[in-house]
């Protein structure tokens, strides 16, 4: 993992990005974190990435119910982006709805974690995400698969 | 009536068995008569003679040369027959007369269409004649006709006949329903021609007819209302009404006279005479009309689209002439009635065809409310209103007849719609309708109901239950009565015999509808087929809503489904709050009093529990709505789960789990089923308090000899599973509370600290495989839980039996 890549969160409620940061601090992720409080927001720094030269996100971390605007249509286009196709995509959000659960990964995440309501669970959750996302994986070297 | 032959059996003086006259060579009515049996095959458009108030030539077209000629022409144009055939027309006409003709040929219609040509000027001592011209079969046909004293022309001396139809077409215009309408159309013709009677008579669905309208003289018997049968305008004539506007017999008594030849030389043809006024009349109708005592007759044919509706007959007592304005005027009134009564016949049928419709809106409208067929049938409107021209109405529906007005008895009705339920008619796609005016025709048990029911309609509103729509109409006999006696004066009747009189073929018309109904029309057909659709829709609709019910149903739960999640997240979303600040509280702030500490970790595991409710009650309400799927389970495998789940090894030293016998496959829920055991497992581990818990897994099958402990009888003939602890065990009154929502028998903090939902969640889904749950018990001796899983069996015994598919899943 390169650590001049950031990590994209998009979450609206502040408290829960905040449990974010602190999982992030307790994991030692050194990558920068970027928060996208709705899905319109995400997709806009999303694609200000994909247009300039720097690198994309090492992860986004989705919540899908966000009040304002749906994380599902951000979801679906970050998806059908071409130049995002190599980002991760991990949800973490508080439905455990199966439908939510089905549709998330028919839009193609790469994981879905539900939101514990015990608060050390949550941390854990995060940790493990950050460090299996950031630490334990390889992601290829090129923006897309798409052989430059 | 206007047409007074016959093929009624009786009273044929001329044998009936000899072939026709005009089988071979051309005919002559005159010479060779006709018979009351080959009357319908009588060439009445070529009778080879002319009446005896004219004559007739025709001529070549091509050069204008008499090819035939009435034998009667001496006394109207002077000249013998035979003297005429071959000669000029030039040499006969005056030739201001002969140009005119001249002109016509050249510009006027005159195929088929006879006109006014000229009047021939009277000369020594021959009457002055009336001339119309026309063409047929390559042959000029002038028809002359003497003008004289006419009923018409005493009463309107000066024979402004324009006037006369313009007044008389307004007074009909204003007249409203058909009925009124033809009365008017009687009225007025009378009133132009001046003859003894007029009536409007109308050809019914069966060809018979009827007088629907008369204006006559007062000293006549009224006619009004009588009925004839078909045979008494034949089929010729009822064709020839077809093609000419009016048919004119100014005086019945007189005798035929031939043409000579016969035959047209050029064509070896008799002469079509179809449009010729003078065409020689029927002697069954001469003699018809001389038995009732009639010397003049004038018909005109009602013609409605093509179709003969009826017929303007008018009937004198004395022969009189029928000059051609006055006919001009009967043939326009004709036109005109044509014209109004296909219009007024029109609304007239739609007016009642909405009000019966409207009557079986209303019908269906107050079954739909009632939700019952049965409202069909009783009170106002009934079904019977619902078929205006039907005497009874029956509906067979719940196993039982619900009649209204004349029906036959219920055991009648019963081997009727025994009978009826055969009939091929039901099966038609299209119209699915039996209708018959003469049931006892048709069915053997029709005899004994003709009083009731030779009329039928009936419709089928369940194949499946027999269900059927009938109305019922007595034969005809019951419904006609004489309108008067048309023979109040005795009369001396004709060769022929008493066949050919009004009462005679009013009684031959009685004897042809004997054990027949009046018929019924198409649209009445139609309207007990509308009800038809009407009253399906009903009962499907019913089904329908059944199936939207579920539909409904289905929706429902996926909706509550989908609540549940939601409300879950709602209610989760604060939990998770009040968890996270307690916790930061606890993290950072080191140095809380000890009271305040344990106040926040009271404060979490509320929360927390609170989440853990929350997911039971999600399980739950899924656990009840969920579609099972049913398939053959290995509970052995199942209980190895279980165990896993729960997190108990049976190689544990510190839980010994037995099986008495390795498990028996079942038919159920794999998903579910393992739920069952892992709750009563984790039950039997949890409330335990001996050094080394023993939990026994087994089953009794239905048949194996031995204890079926507190068996509830729903478990009879099943499988018996069940799980045995040597725990604390439960007391018995707390039986029933032990499987309900959250109730819990000991403090949370005791026996591991659940939610109080496992026990529930077994109790749904055993009762979802349709079987039952119960313990045994007691404090100190441990506690055996029991179930049966029914419903996969049976669903597997309907799948190997039926080999249907899909009645293993079943539904919510």
């Amino acid at each position: 993992m390169s650590r001049t890549q950031h990590v994209l969160i998009v979450e609206d409620n502040d408290d829960d990005f905040e449990t974010a940061v602190e999982a992030a601090r307790r994991s030692g992720v050194i990558n920068r974190l970027d928060r996208a409080v709705s899905g319109s927001a995400c997709l806009e720094m999303l694609g200000a990435s994909a247009q300039q030269p720097g690198p994309l996100p090492a992860l986004v971390l989705l919540d899908l119910n966000m009040p304002s605007e749906d994380g599902r249509d951000a979801l679906r286009l970050i998806r059908n982006d071409e130049r995002l196709a190599c980002v991760p995509l991990v949800v973490l959000s508080a439905s455990a709805n199966p439908r939510d659960v089905q549709f998330a990964y028919t839009s193609g995440v790469n994981a879905y974690h539900v939101k514990p309501v015990n608060h050390a669970s949550h941390l854990g959750i995060l940790q493990k995400i950050f460090d299996y996302w950031l630490v334990d994986i390889l992601l290829p070297t090129q923006r897309s698969l798409k052989p430059s | 009536m206007s047409s007074g032959s016959a093929n009624g059996a009786d009273g044929d003086p001329a044998g009936h068995h000899a072939p026709p006259a005009w089988a071979d060579g051309p005919y002559s009515i005159k010479r060779h008569g006709t018979s009351l049996t080959h009357c319908d095959s009588e060439p009445i458009q070529a009778p080879g003679c002319i009446q005896a108030h004219g004559a007739l030539l025709t001529a070549r077209l091509a050069d204008l040369r008499v090819l035939q000629a009435s034998e009667n022409t001496p006394r109207y144009l002077g000249v013998p027959a035979e003297q005429l055939l071959g000669q000029p027309l030039a040499g006969l006409l005056d030739a201001a007369d002969l140009s005119r003709l001249n002109e016509m040929l050249a510009h006027d219609r005159l195929e088929g269409n006879a006109l006014y040509a000229f009047t021939h000027a009277a000369r020594g001592g021959l009457p002055a004649l009336d001339v119309c011209a026309h063409t047929v079969d390559g042959a000029l046909v002038l028809e002359f006709e003497t003008v004289g004293p006419s009923a018409s022309a005493l009463r309107h001396p000066g024979g402004d006949f324009f006037t006369l139809v313009r007044s008389a077409v307004s007074r009909m215009q204003g007249t409203i329903g058909l009925l009124p309408f033809c009365e008017q159309v009687a009225a007025e013709v009378r009133h132009i021609t001046g003859l003894d009677r007029v009536m409007v008579y109308r050809f019914h669905a069966d060809l018979h007819g009827e007088v629907v309208a008369e204006s006559k003289l007062d000293s006549l018997a009224p006619w009004l209302g009588l009925h004839y049968p078909e045979a008494d305008i034949p089929k010729p004539a009822r064709d020839i009404y077809m093609r000419i506007w009016i048919r004119p017999l100014p005086d019945a008594t007189a005798p035929l006279v031939e043409m000579l030849p016969l035959a047209n030389p050029d064509t070896g043809r008799p002469l079509t005479m179809t449009h010729c006024s003078l065409r020689g009349a029927s002697v069954m109708y001469t003699e018809y009309l001389q038995n009732m005592g009639v010397a003049a007759s004038l018909t005109m044919p009602i013609l409605i689209e093509g179709h003969l509706w009826g017929l303007i007959a008018c009937h004198h007592g004395t022969p009189t002439l029928f000059p051609h304005p006055m006919r001009a005027a009967c043939e326009l009134l004709a036109q005109v009635a044509s014209l109004q009564l296909k219009s007024a016949e029109r609304i007239e049928q739609m007016d009642w065809q909405l009000k019966v419709e409207n009557i079986q809106q209303k019908l269906v409208t107050k079954a739909a409310r009632e939700g019952d067929l049965l409202a069909l049938s009783d009170r106002q409107p009934s079904l019977l209103d619902a078929m205006a021209g039907a005497a009874g109405a029956a509906l067979y529906h719940m196993g039982r007849w619900w009649c209204a007005g004349n029906t036959p008895s219920e055991v009648q009705l019963d081997s009727l719609a025994e009978w009826l339920n055969e009939r091929p008619e039901f099966d038609s796609s299209t119209r699915p309708v039996f209708a018959t005016d003469a049931l006892s025709s048709l069915y053997p048990g029709g005899a004994e109901i003709v009083d009731l029911a030779s009329g039928v309609i009936a419709v089928q509103v369940s194949r499946l239950r027999h269900d059927l729509i009938m109305w019922f109409r007595p034969q005809t006999l019951q419904t006609i009565r004489w309108a008067g006696n048309p023979n109040d004066k005795p009369l001396v009747p004709g060769p022929h015999g008493m066949r050919l009189t009004p009462r005679r073929s009013f009684e031959l018309f009685l004897q042809s509808v004997r054990e027949r109904s009046l018929p019924w029309t198409q649209i009445e057909i139609d309207l007990a087929l509308r009800l038809r659709l009407l009253v399906m829709d009903l009962v499907s609709s019913a089904g329908e809503k059944l199936t939207e019910l579920n539909i409904d149903l289905v929706s429902s739960n996926e909706e509550l489904d989908a609540f549940a999640y939601v409300a879950s997240h709602d209610l989760k979303e604060p939990l998770r709050g009040i968890h996270r600040y307690a916790w930061q509280v606890l993290d950072s702030a080191g140095s809380l009093e000890p009271e305040n500490r344990a106040r926040m970790d009271s404060l979490m595991r509320l929360a927390l529990r609170m989440d853990s409710l929350l997911d039971s009650l999600l399980h739950f309400s899924r656990v009840g709505r969920t579609t099972l799927e049913f398939e053959w389970v290995d509970l052995n495998e199942v209980v190895a789960d279980a165990l896993e789940m729960v997190g108990v090894r049976s190689s544990d030293d510190a839980c010994s789990i037995v099986f008495e016998r390795p498990l028996p496959s079942a038919m159920c829920d794999v998903v579910r089923v393992r739920e069952i055991y892992s709750n009563l497992i984790s039950n039997a581990v949890k409330y335990n308090q001996s050094a080394r818990p023993r939990i026994e897994i087994g089953y009794l099958l239905s048949e194996e000899p031995g204890e079926r402990p507190l068996a509830p009888p729903d478990a009879a003939g099943q499988t018996i599973y069940f799980v045995r602890d040597n725990g604390i065990g439960i007391e018995e009154r707390h039986f029933d509370q032990v499987f309900r929502m959250f109730k819990r028998l000991h403090p949370q903090s005791n026996f591991g600290g659940g939610v109080g939902a496992g026990l529930t969640v077994v109790k749904k889904v055993v009762s979802r495989h349709g079987g039952v749950v119960w313990l045994s018990s007691a404090p100190g001796e441990g506690s055996n839980f029991y179930f049966t899983l029914p419903y996969g069996l049976r669903a597997a015994q309907i799948e190997v039996t039926d080999a249907e598919p899909g009645q293993a899943g079943v539904p919510t």
